[in-house]
């Protein structure tokens, strides 16, 4: 669309255009962070690196709205000896989960379904992103409340792991049959919600929650939930 | 030919947006006018890639979209502007056209510089690091044409991409379009007759999710002939062949 002023009197050998073509890249030159170089090694691909930096659910104030609630449930089951950490944890790992991908939660996300780097793959790859930075960080929330020497605490820590995987499942896929990353929160929380409610109300500890026995039942929920989420977002087969 | 679609039909319930189109495309500008909901729309998505069709045949750049590798492979030949382009308030201009240009798969080395290129193709030079929150709505339809021409497209989908530009920015960009149209197939979706008429060699004209007319921009205005209906003959004849098509 353009044409800068002066092109046509170079000489017809000088070659204008390229040589500030040439010129602006060198100084346009976004340099990426160290996280997305990291990111670009692992995944083999600069775009699915990008992709995993500009996650809405991965962006710093995100994470730090996290860290403070976990941070605060942390204290809260440190000086009670209420499992906070364990209950709040797969609630935030799914409105993490559920806001990593999706219309409305990426402003060009029609834009993006038509580019190289599979729609599928990102969505992996930041579903993946949130859930390890949600796992670790109630790992560290969980190891301060054992530092502070809570019983209750530690009858659950680490077993909120196992849940977290079903609800975020949950809401990855409910995400992405609705196409809506808050139905995708909204059955989240529900499901955590009414386990929460359940298992409270059966036996009156939330150690419950985490019993063996629920195991199982949790890996064939998050199991379902991902055999959802691959068939929803299918290659659509064509028609020729 | 770069479009090679048969009887292509795309539904959303009982709605029929595309109705059993056929069209073939080589290199050049195509035009594709029509009312609104006539599903220019729908056929420029699912040419796209990002809209299955219901039924039909569909190839693009000789490759059935429908199977994964082909896909990709058109995806990174392709440039695509939508007509809502969603934007990045935070990210400047550059990183904008420098992600797609990732995600297009281009080779990293090459990207600085096919950047460079496209936005100064864009006019955007002087805003390259503007953050994309601070541009009006006719520079950020040129940041969506910068980064759909940042992989030299030998197909490019334009959907409305004039609109919100004033009539110089226009003018430079009907030249920019033919420019494009020597080297790839360029499929240009507007309500803007005089666009078609100053940049395209060829143009559809769709009514009801099919193709009622197609030929030149003069055949077009052959058929206004001798009709009262719009200011310019291209419009007459536009108007005279929809008037057709709806009796």
């Amino acid at each position: 669309m353009s044409e800068r002023p002066g092109w046509d009197a170079a000489p017809p050998d000088v070659d204008l255009r390229g040589v500030w073509t040439a010129v602006a890249a060198q100084v346009w030159r976004r340099k990426p962070g160290p996280f997305e170089r990291l990111a670009g090694r692992l995944l083999r691909s600069p775009g699915l690196a990008r992709a995993l930096v500009t996650t809405p659910s991965l962006l710093l104030g995100w994470i730090i709205a996290t860290v403070v609630v976990l941070g605060a449930g942390a204290a809260v089951t440190s000086k009670t000896g209420v499992p906070l950490v364990a209950l709040l944890a797969p609630a935030l790992a799914a409105a993490g989960i559920a806001y990593s991908y999706g219309p409305g939660i990426d402003p060009a996300w029609e834009l993006t379904w038509s580019m190289a780097v599979s729609d599928r793959m990102m969505l992996l790859a930041r579903a993946l992103a949130v859930f390890g930075l949600n796992a670790a960080l109630g790992l560290a929330a969980s190891a301060v409340s054992l530092l502070a020497g809570s019983g209750a605490a530690a009858a659950v820590t680490f077993g909120w792991l196992i849940p977290m995987t079903a609800i975020c499942g949950l809401a990855l896929a409910a995400a992405t049959l609705a196409r809506s990353a808050n139905v995708g929160v909204a059955a989240g929380l529900a499901g955590w919600a009414i386990t929460v409610v359940a298992a409270g109300g059966s036996s009156g500890r939330f150690t419950a929650l985490t019993d063996s026995a629920f195991v199982l039942p949790y890996l064939a929920i998050a199991a379902c939930c991902a055999a959802v989420v691959v068939y929803a977002t299918r290659i659509p087969r064509g028609t020729s | 030919m770069n479009v090679e679609i048969a009887g292509l039909t795309r539904r959303f319930g009982r709605n029929q947006a595309v109705a059993g189109v056929d069209l073939e495309a080589g290199h050049g500008v195509f035009g594709l006018l029509g009312p609104n909901g006539a599903g220019k729309t729908s056929l420029l998505r699912m040419m796209a890639t990002v809209l299955p069709p219901s039924s039909g045949k569909m190839q693009l750049l000789g490759r059935d979209p429908g199977s994964y590798g082909p896909r990709r492979e058109i995806r990174r030949r392709l440039g695509y502007l939508p007509q809502n382009l969603g934007y990045y308030p935070s990210f400047t201009v550059v990183e904008f056209v420098e992600y797609f240009a990732l995600l297009k798969e281009m080779p990293a080395a090459r990207v600085p510089a096919a950047v460079a290129a496209a936005v100064e193709r864009a006019d955007l030079g002087d805003k390259a690091r503007a953050k994309l929150r601070t541009l009006s709505g006719g520079m950020l339809r040129r940041v969506g044409i910068a980064q759909a021409i940042v992989n030299d497209p030998e197909l490019l989908l334009l959907d409305e991409p004039t609109a919100g530009l004033d009539p110089e920015q226009r003018v430079a960009f009907r030249a920019l379009l033919r420019d494009l149209g020597e080297r790839a197939t360029v499929v240009v979706s507007t309500h803007l007759v005089e666009d078609v008429g100053a940049a395209c060699t060829e143009v559809a004209l769709m009514n009801a999710g099919k193709i009622v007319f197609r030929g030149t921009p003069e055949q077009l205005t052959a058929r206004g002939e001798g009709h009262g209906v719009g200011d310019a003959p291209l419009e007459r004849g536009y108007s005279a062949v929809l008037t057709e098509a709806r009796s």
